[in-house]
């Protein structure tokens, strides 16, 4: 069964079809998650969040958009949404756990850590996500722009704003 | 079109992000325990409306009590309401006119 039947039947109530669909896209969006927020167990939180949201909001669903996307819209929103209502101390110290934590994972794995996570962890969350989507996933600006309810003309400049810190932060590193 | 600069940055970007799924492997739950998930959830939602509507019943039926009483008693007071509301309905419209114009 394809992906177009398997929404069709969701949005008439089927819960098989529904947790198949979802299971699907799982850990594409645990993934996604994991690369904006940059924090392992935000991540998985803010998945099954997504998911709940999708089983309440899935008759709205009107096929404009693939249905990963429509998935990574609500995860975006929700991610957000989390960051303005926590302070900025407090999601400060949560990224620098996280990121040990990452840097442990990668040890463990006898790899070498790359500086590029740590300079897009510095970097504000409105900048990073535009970043990841456009140079990661190849979002078009327009897609961006109306995942993140933000004018295109922004998301271009917050992608070559944040591009441009980037590089700057991979040279400070590399200077040191 | 991406500069060299911006497209070598973009590159060291996508490397760094495709090393971070591997070294955070993802583990999806089986069928079943979305199924229950599901389940859960579309309780959890169906209790929600019913909660809902049974408020939204309720307030309805204070509202209308209030009304029909005073209507019934006091009708005066009843057409000064309506009076009052008459008089504020154009200056709530010219307001919301106001802010809709200015966004």
């Amino acid at each position: 069964m394809d992906e177009k039947d398997l929404i069709r039947k969701a949005q008439k109530g089927d819960t098989l079809a529904l947790a198949k669909l979802l299971q699907q896209n799982y850990s594409f969006v645990v993934k996604y998650l994991m690369k904006v927020t940059l924090h392992p167990q935000i991540a998985e939180d803010l998945t099954q969040e997504t998911m709940m949201r999708c089983i309440e909001k899935i008759h709205l669903y009107n096929g404009d958009s693939k249905f990963s996307s429509w998935l990574i819209t609500i995860a975006t929103n929700l991610f957000i949404d989390q960051q303005r209502k926590k302070k900025r101390e407090k999601k400060w110290v949560e990224q620098e756990q996280a990121l040990r934590k990452m840097k442990w994972n990668a040890a463990n794995r006898n790899e070498e850590w790359t500086d590029v996570i740590d300079v897009l962890a510095q970097i504000n969350v409105d900048i990073r996500m535009p970043i990841v989507l456009k140079h990661y996933y190849g979002y078009t600006y327009e897609e961006i722009g109306k995942m993140m309810g933000i004018a295109e003309g922004t998301v271009k400049s917050r992608v070559s704003n944040g591009l441009k810190s980037v590089r700057k932060g991979l040279a400070e590193r590399e200077g040191e | 079109m991406l500069e060299d600069k911006d497209e070598l940055t973009a590159k060291q970007l996508f490397d760094g992000l495709e090393k971070l799924d591997q070294w955070n492997p993802v583990s999806t739950p089986n069928l079943q325990w979305f199924q229950q998930n599901i389940e859960l959830e579309k309780k959890r939602i169906r209790k929600k409306q019913w909660k809902d509507l049974l408020t939204f019943i309720s307030v309805a039926v204070c509202v209308l009590s209030v009304l029909i009483a005073v209507v019934y008693r006091q009708p005066i007071i009843f057409l000064y309401f309506q009076l009052v509301g008459i008089i504020l309905l154009p200056l709530a419209f010219y307001k919301t006119r106001k802010k809709v114009s200015k966004e």
